[in-house]
């Protein structure tokens, strides 16, 4: 026959097999699998029959929850994976036409494979962060971010190649601050929010006082391209706020 | 997530059953579990791996959604989550009992013949 200190018991180890389902699935249903379990185990020892036996075939019938939700979950992020690998290709094949039609224009196969890296990876990066939110304004400021951060962190790249100043190495603190401040934020909105704003700031600021070295129609270019990025991302710190408020209402 | 919709396809016994229940009223995991046995006579017992898998499923599918988090006042005083059915739910629970009349006709149609 069921005990209180039995019902208490098992339900604990439910709680420690429920961790075993993917993190979105516990959730979205663990607590009312817990209450539910709970509920079953009271009724048993209400009507004074064993729980063992039941409890038993309740984890096993669980566990095979388990593997159906984890197999779920693993064909939904391949499908992301062939979604974000398809889409970069398409992405990747502008520079791979762009480069039979401009003369200087020589990244050999290690550039343009690394290049497609990129690509898939900052579309692999979007999806999967966007994927922790259901408000709008979350996944568009991931996508902003992303696609701001790729542009500075690229045009960056290509500048110091062509100009040879090592002192634009100093933008990538930007990605940096970026980096480490959604580390910090642990990807919730309010942190974000103030990240990007934090990274539209650093990068006006090295903007405005570094020297590019660049001949002047190119400097214009360049702080057009700033003015972009920092526009690009204080929209993405908006859209991150406007999250956080939606996430308090 | 997009939405499927499912009120043409042939529902699981778990989804039919979870549909049933939910059709008279709002109720949460356990009072779900409770009014299929009773439903079913006692024979379909389905765990809460069964039931919950089947309700993310549903409510993916935009069959179900959660209603609030409550007392059951016939229970004791821990607030659960209640599911309700939605209006495609009901359109795919109408369109499965159709097609089981359908069943029912023409395996009566055949039987009498054989008879």
């Amino acid at each position: 026959m069921a005990t209180d200190a039995a019902v208490r018991r098992y339900r604990a180890w439910y709680a420690v097999l429920l961790r075993l389902y993917p993190r979105p699935f516990r959730a979205q249903f663990g607590e009312g699998m817990a209450q539910t379990f709970h509920d079953l185990c009271r009724e048993r020892r209400d009507a004074k029959r064993g729980l063992s036996g039941f409890a038993l075939w309740i984890f096993f019938e669980t566990l095979v929850g388990i593997v159906r939700e984890h197999i779920t979950h693993m064909n939904q992020l391949a499908k992301t994976m062939l979604r974000v690998a398809l889409g970069a290709l398409a992405v990747w094949m502008v520079p791979v036409v762009a480069a039979q039609f401009v003369e200087d224009w020589h990244w050999g196969v290690g550039g343009f494979v690394r290049v497609y890296l990129l690509f898939f990876l900052t579309g692999m990066a979007i999806a999967l962060i966007a994927r922790r939110m259901d408000a709008w304004s979350y996944k568009l400021g991931v996508g902003v971010a992303l696609v701001a951060g790729f542009a500075l962190g690229w045009s960056n790249m290509v500048h110091v190649a062509d100009s040879g100043n090592p002192a634009n190495l100093w933008y990538y603190s930007v990605l940096v601050v970026g980096l480490v401040g959604a580390c910090l934020a642990r990807l919730k909105a309010p942190g974000l929010a103030r990240t990007l704003f934090v990274m539209a700031a650093t990068l006006a600021l090295i903007a405005a006082m570094l020297p590019s070295g660049a001949p002047p129609y190119l400097a214009r270019n360049m702080a057009i391209g700033h003015a972009v990025n920092v526009v690009l991302f204080t929209a993405s710190g908006l859209l991150f706020r406007h999250a956080s408020l939606a996430e308090t209402k | 997530m997009a939405k499927k919709s499912t009120a043409q396809a042939p529902l699981t016994p778990a989804v039919l059953h979870i549909l049933l229940a939910l059709s008279t009223q709002e109720r949460h995991g356990y009072g779900i579990m409770k009014q299929v046995e009773a439903d079913s006579q006692g024979k379909v017992k389905m765990g809460p791996g069964t039931l919950y898998g089947s309700i993310g499923r549903m409510m993916g599918a935009g069959l179900v959604r959660e209603s609030d988090k409550r007392i059951d006042p016939a229970m004791d005083d821990e607030r659960r989550i209640y599911y309700k059915i939605t209006g495609e739910g009901r359109a795919a629970l109408a369109a499965e009992l159709q097609r089981y009349r359908g069943v029912v006709t023409v395996a009566e149609g055949r039987l009498s013949y054989g008879n």
